[in-house]
C-alpha cells in the first residue's frame, strides 16, 4: 500500500499538532485526542516503511503514557519520581510534534515541496532558502564524517580532554568546507538560472486526495474540539 | 561560420586576489566549434570560462574592461538567469553543483526555473534521460551516487536546458577511467549535434580526436592556438615546455587502468626489497546482525566482502600505486589500512612488529583527498606539534625545513595554497611517526608542474625510508614517480607489478 499525501497536508499537520501539544491536556477525553494524533504520524511511519523509527517512536511514547497515568501523580515524591515525572512530561509534550516532523522530513522530496510553497503563494526567496537547508543537511552530514575520520587518525578525536577544543577541531574545517560547497553550489545554480524574475515551474502536480482531505478534516475536528473542551465547556 | 562567441580586448582582475587574471585577451568561437582551453592552473582559463557564462562579473566581482558577447547578449549588460538558456556549464567537482537531493528533480532543475510548462520540462527531461542513458540512475539520491555518476546527472541537467553553448571546466578531475569514457562520449554528442563546446582542463589524453581547435594560456595571455590535429602531434620535449601534461600516454600504463582480465592474476612480489606483510584484510559494509560479538570476516563470506585481501607483500620504501575503476575498494583498502574501520581485523607485519587494530592508526597515516578536512589549528607549527606525542619543537622545525615549509610555519593551514596544505598534512603525519603514508587520489585536478612536485615529495618520502602508497586515476603519475603498481578489482588483488 502507497499513500502520497500532499505537502500541504503535512505542513498543516505538523502545525495543529505543535498547538495542540503546547496546551496542556487536563481530561481524560482531551488526552484521548492527543494521543489518536500522535497515533496518526506513527502510522504513516509505518505505511513508508520505516517500521524501526515507528516502534521506537511508539514504545518512547506509550512508555510515558503508561507512567504519567499508573505511576505518577500530583502526590508523587523522592528523586527517582521526580526525574521520571520531568522525564515523562517531556516526551509526552514534545514527542508528538517531533515524530510528525520526522515524518514529514523524510517522506516529502525537496521538488514537492518547493511546489507546495508555491501554491501557497510563499516568494520565491523563502522556498529557496528552505530547500537549500535540506540540501545541505546530509552534505553537512558526509564533510563531518571525513573530519572525523581525520580527527581519529591524527588521535585528537578528544583533544587531550578539552570540549573546546573537542568543538573547536570539528567546526573549523566543518565550517571551511561548508562555505567553499556552498559558493561552488550556487555558483552552479545561477548558471542554470534560479533566481529569475520569471516565476519558477514545477513538474510535480499537486493535488489535494480523498486521504488528504479526510486528514485535515480529522485534524480540524481534533483542535476544535480540543479547544472547546478545554476553554469554552469548563 | 559565424562567430558565436567574441571576446574583444577583455582584462579582468579579481578583486582582492591576484590570480587568475586576463590581459587584454581577445577570442572569437565559430558556432559548433570544439575548442580547449589548457594552461597551468592560475594562467586564466577558468575566468575565461565564467566571463562566457557571466558569473564574471556578476557573481565574482572584480575589475573588468573590454567587451565580451555570447549569442547576441552583451555580458556585460546581461542578467545571469537571462543566459541560463544560452550557455551551459558543467563543473569540476561534482560534490557541489547539485542542487536537488535526487537525479529527477536535477535534470528538471533547470528548465523549472526558467518558468518552462511542466508539460514541456518532462518531454525534456524524457529526451534526455534517453539519450543519455540515464534511466538506471532515476530516482535515487544524488548522495549516493559516484563521482562519474553525479558529473553524468551534471551533464544530464545542463543538456535539458537545451543551450547552445557548452563550457567544462575541468570536467575530468574527480572521475576514474571509466568515467571519462562516458564524458568523452557526451562530449561527442554535443558535438554532433552541432553545439559550442569550450573545455577547459588538465587532463589531455581522453580529448584525442574531438577537439577543432586549442588555445594556450600562460599568465592570463593566449599564448598560442593550435589545431586539434597539430596539437596532439606535438612531441613529448615540446608539451613539456609548455608545462603540460601528456597527450600521449604509454599503453603500458594505459593498461594498469583499462578493465582487467579476471583469470590471470599477476601478482609479482617484491623480492630483492624487505617489504611489509598484510595479512587478513577483510572488510564489509553490509550490517550483519549480532546479538553479544560480531563474528570476524573471513574470506569465506565472498560477495558480501568490499574488501578480500588474504595476504600481500608491500615493497617497504617504494612508492606504490594504486589503480582500478571508483568503487571497487581502493578507499577502503586505505581506510583499513590506516584503522579507520574498526571492524577489519587486518595485521600488518613490518619486520618482527605486528600491528594491528588501534596500533594502525599510529603507524600509518592518510592524506585524504580533501586537505581542508584535516588541519584543525591556527597555525602551520601548531599543527606539527599537535601529532607530536611529547611536543619538541626542534624536531617540528627540521620536519617544516624537509618539506620546504619552515617559512610558513606562523600562518594559518588554511591559508596556504592546495598544495602546501598537502605538505602540512605530511608534516604532521611525520611527526606522529608514521612509516606508511597513503595518499588517496593527491593529483586530481592538478595541472603538470604541480603534479610533478607532488611526484618528486612522494618519492622523497619513499627515499627517507617511509612506504609510500598512492591511489591514483593519472597514469601520469604512474609513470614520474611509482615503482610499483598494485591494481584493485572487486575488492581483491588483481596484479601487483615492478614499474
Amino acid at each position: 500500500m502507497e499513500i502520497k499525501l500532499d505537502p500541504r497536508t503535512k505542513i498543516y499537520m505538523i502545525f495543529v499538532v505543535s498547538a495542540i501539544v503546547m496546551m496542556s491536556a487536563t481530561t481524560p477525553l482531551l488526552w484521548a485526542l492527543r494521543i489518536i494524533m500522535t497515533m496518526v504520524p506513527i502510522m504513516l511511519l509505518v505505511v513508508e516503511k520505516r517500521y524501526a523509527s515507528a516502534l521506537r517512536f511508539f514504545a518512547l511514547y506509550i512508555i510515558a503514557i503508561i507512567l504519567i497515568f499508573y505511576f505518577l501523580s500530583a502526590e508523587s515524591t523522592g528523586l527517582i519520581k521526580a526525574l521520571l515525572t520531568g522525564y515523562c512530561g517531556i516526551v509526552a509534550q514534545f514527542s508528538p510534534a517531533f515524530i510528525t516532523a520526522w515524518y514529514v522530513i523524510h517522506s516529502t522530496k525537496i521538488d514537492e515541496f518547493m511546489s507546495a510553497m508555491q501554491k501557497m503563494h510563499v516568494p520565491d526567496g523563502v522556498t529557496i532558502s528552505l530547500a537549500v537547508v535540506m540540501r545541505f543537511f546530509p552534505t553537512i552530514k558526509e564533510e563531518y564524517g571525513s573530519i572525523r575520520d581525520a580527527m581519529k587518525m591524527r588521535g585528537i578525536s578528544f583533544a587531550g580532554g578539552n570540549a573546546v577544543k573537542m568543538v573547536e577541531y570539528r567546526l573549523i574545517p566543518l565550517l571551511f568546507s561548508c562555505v567553499n560547497i556552498g559558493d561552488e553550489l550556487s555558483a552552479a545554480a545561477i548558471t542554470r538560472g534560479l533566481g529569475g524574475k520569471i516565476k519558477r515551474s514545477s513538474v510535480v502536480e499537486l493535488k489535494l486526495g480523498v486521504l488528504d482531505y479526510a486528514l485535515i478534516f480529522l485534524f480540524t475536528c481534533a483542535t476544535i474540539v480540543f479547544l472547546f473542551q478545554k476553554y469554552i465547556k469548563p | 561560420m559565424k562567430n558565436i562567441i567574441e571576446i574583444n580586448n577583455v582584462s579582468f582582475h579579481y578583486k582582492g586576489s591576484d590570480e587568475g587574471l586576463l590581459n587584454n585577451v581577445s577570442l572569437s568561437i565559430a558556432q559548433g566549434e570544439t575548442v580547449l582551453l589548457c594552461g597551468a592552473s592560475g594562467s586564466g582559463k577558468t575566468t575565461i570560462i565564467r566571463l562566457i557564462n557571466g558569473l564574471i562579473p556578476h557573481y565574482y566581482p572584480g575589475e573588468l574592461s573590454g567587451s565580451v558577447n555570447v549569442a547576441g547578449h552583451d555580458i556585460k549588460n546581461t542578467e545571469l538567469y537571462d543566459l541560463a538558456g544560452v550557455v551551459g556549464t558543467v563543473f569540476q567537482n561534482p560534490r557541489s553543483q547539485f542542487f536537488s537531493v535526487d537525479t529527477d528533480g536535477e535534470i528538471v532543475f533547470g528548465p523549472e526555473n526558467i518558468g518552462l510548462a511542466p508539460k514541456e520540462i518532462k518531454n525534456r527531461a524524457a529526451a534526455v534521460i534517453e539519450e543519455m542513458n540515464l534511466k538506471k540512475l532515476m530516482g535515487r539520491s544524488l548522495f549516493e551516487l559516484s563521482g562519474g555518476e553525479k558529473q553524468k546527472i551534471a551533464c544530464g541537467s545542463v543538456s535539458a536546458l537545451l543551450p547552445n553553448i557548452i563550457l567544462l571546466d575541468e570536467p575530468s578531475s574527480n572521475l576514474d577511467w571509466g568515467a571519462i569514457e562516458e564524458l568523452k562520449k557526451e562530449i561527442k554528442r554535443w558535438k554532433s549535434e552541432g553545439k559550442t563546446i569550450i573545455i577547459s582542463e588538465h587532463r589531455l589524453w581522453y580529448l584525442k580526436d574531438v577537439l577543432d581547435r586549442v588555445i594556450y594560456m600562460d599568465n592570463g595571455n593566449i599564448a598560442g592556438e593550435y589545431t586539434g590535429k597539430e596539437f596532439f602531434a606535438f612531441s613529448d620535449s615540446k608539451i613539456k615546455e609548455l608545462k603540460l601534461r601528456p597527450v600521449k600516454i604509454e599503453e603500458k600504463f594505459m593498461s594498469k587502468f583499462s578493465s582487467l582480465s579476471h583469470e590471470s592474476v599477476n601478482k609479482q612480489e617484491p623480492t630483492d626489497v624487505d617489504s611489509i606483510e598484510l595479512k587478513n584484510f577483510y572488510f564489509s559494509y553490509e550490517k550483519r546482525p549480532y546479538i553479544f560479538r560480531k563474528k570476524k570476516l573471513t574470506g569465506a563470506d565472498g560477495d558480501i566482502l568490499s574488501l578480500n585481501i588474504q595476504e600481500l607483500n608491500l615493497p617497504k620504501g617504494t612508492v606504490t600505486g594504486i589503480t582500478g575503476k571508483n568503487g571497487t575498494g581502493k578507499s577502503t583498502f586505505l581506510r583499513c589500512l590506516c584503522g579507520l574501520e574498526k571492524d577489519c581485523k587486518g595485521e600488518i607485519i613490518s619486520g618482527d612488529k605486528i600491528y594491528k587494530g588501534k596500533s594502525l592508526i599510529k603507524i600509518s597515516y592518510m592524506v585524504m583527498q580533501d586537505v581542508n578536512h584535516q588541519l584543525f589549528t591556527d597555525s602551520v607549527e601548531a599543527e606539527v606539534l599537535l601529532s607530536m606525542q611529547e611536543e619538541n619543537k626542534a624536531k617540528c622545525t627540521e620536519i617544516l625545513d624537509s618539506l620546504g615549509l619552515l617559512e610558513f610555519k606562523d600562518k594559518h593551514p588554511m591559508a596556504l595554497s592546495g598544495g602546501q596544505k598537502q605538505r602540512v598534512a605530511i608534516a604532521s603525519a611525520i611527526a606522529a611517526g608514521a612509516k606508511l603514508l597513503l595518499f588517496d587520489e593527491p593529483t586530481s585536478g592538478l595541472d603538470y608542474l604541480h603534479m610533478e612536485k607532488v611526484a618528486s615529495l612522494l618519492k622523497e618520502l619513499a627515499n627517507s625510508g617511509s612506504t609510500v602508497l598512492v591511489s591514483t586515476h593519472d597514469p601520469e603519475l604512474i609513470e614520474l614517480c611509482c615503482d610499483y603498481v598494485l591494481q584493485i578489482d572487486e575488492g581483491k588483488v588483481a596484479g601487483l607489478e615492478k614499474i
